[in-house]
């Protein structure tokens, strides 16, 4: 019976260094089969751009996008891609571009509509608008035909108070967040 | 069969007009963000008195006294008074600054010449200017209001005539 066993572990020794040789050289397949059902649906997506004449957004090309308008005042320096087109003794207005380019796939639409509205409370002593369109919580329409498949500039303005901040102007040396939400309509 | 049929058609087209009235529609979110500072502004503007500025309404004026002398005539605007060496010419400047997004309440005004001047002496505002640094002109300038800071000019009777005289200053509000 020992004997037996020892025959058993000697090809057993014998034999596997000869498997292992086979497994190295010898090609692995696996075939399967998937059976894919499509369903095509039409959609529309929405990205912003950085616009070339506007500041960079952080994520560009997505539908999530931020515009840092850096440092503004009414009479002090301001970042690249953004302009001072206005200042008055009530007012003045730092201006950046954006480009919304919305997406269009399986439609026969021929454009979209573009409305924006402002989300939660407008901040102390801020007004926003695009294309010179006032921003409220309701959603306006920012515009009534745009292209699909094409970077549509858009102007967005920051209206900013030149009161002080205690008698009712924006806070001062502080960052100031507002999130505008967009929505395309197919037409 | 037949009542099959028309159960189907009829479903089709109950479905006809929300398939027409369904939109199709995409969002996104653009978030803004900006860091608003206080800031004043300082601009010239000719005063009714004085002689018209060039470049008035702006930060970057020029005060033009045209030909001047002792005893002879001087521009529109000019005030001349002489002593026994000397004559001075002044003319009214009125100086504006603005602020924005700032609770201070008033200005200091400094002034300094943009090169040395050996011969002949500049004032602003009744305050001597020189290069060597600025002098005050006020510590509690008045904002958003032309205040009339007069700029002379005191000339020896040895200036040889036709000597330009040109120089710049630099004028400096700081908010208090």
């Amino acid at each position: 019976m020992l004997r037996t066993h020892n025959a058993i572990r000697i090809l057993a020794l014998l034999v596997l260094p000869v498997a292992a040789s086979v497994a190295l050289s010898a090609q692995t397949t696996a075939s399967g089969t998937i059976n894919a059902t499509l369903i095509n649906k039409s959609a529309i997506a929405l990205v912003f751009d950085t616009d070339p004449g506007g500041v960079t957004l952080v994520g560009s090309g997505t539908g999530a996008a931020t515009a840092n308008f850096g440092t503004v005042s009414a009479f002090g320096p301001l970042s690249a891609g953004v302009t001072r087109p206005s200042v008055t003794a009530a007012t003045f207005t730092v201006r950046t571009i954006f480009d919304v380019q919305v997406i269009e796939g399986g439609l026969n639409s021929t454009g979209y509509t573009l409305t924006a509205a402002l989300q939660g409370g407008t901040p102390k002593g801020f007004n926003f608008a695009i294309d010179a369109i006032t921003l409220t919580g309701a959603a306006q329409t920012i515009q009534a035909n745009g292209s699909y498949n094409a970077d549509v500039p858009h102007n967005l303005d920051l209206i900013i108070s030149t009161a002080s901040p205690t008698a009712g102007g924006p806070n001062t040396g502080t960052l100031t967040s507002q999130t505008i939400n967009f929505t395309a309509t197919a037409n | 069969m037949k009542k099959l049929t028309l159960i189907a058609l009829a479903a089709v087209i109950m479905m006809i007009p929300a398939l027409a009235s369904a939109q199709v529609t995409a969002t996104g979110t653009l978030s803004v963000t900006a860091t608003v500072n206080g800031s004043i502004n300082l601009i010239f503007n000719s005063d009714a008195a004085g002689v018209a500025l060039t470049g008035s309404g702006t930060n970057a004026a020029t005060l033009a006294f045209g030909n001047v002398s002792a005893f002879g005539a001087v521009a529109a605007g000019v005030v001349r008074t002489t002593t026994a060496t000397t004559f001075t010419v002044s003319s009214a400047v009125d100086v504006n600054v603005s602020k924005t997004n700032s609770a201070s309440a008033n200005y200091t005004l400094k002034a300094q010449l943009g090169a040395a001047d050996a011969t002949n002496t500049w004032q602003v505002g009744g305050n001597t200017v020189t290069n060597a640094a600025a002098a005050t002109i006020t510590a509690t300038g008045a904002y958003a209001a032309n205040s009339n800071f007069p700029v002379a000019i005191t000339v020896p009777f040895t200036t040889a005539s036709g000597t330009v005289i040109s120089n710049t200053i630099n004028y400096t509000a700081t908010a208090n």
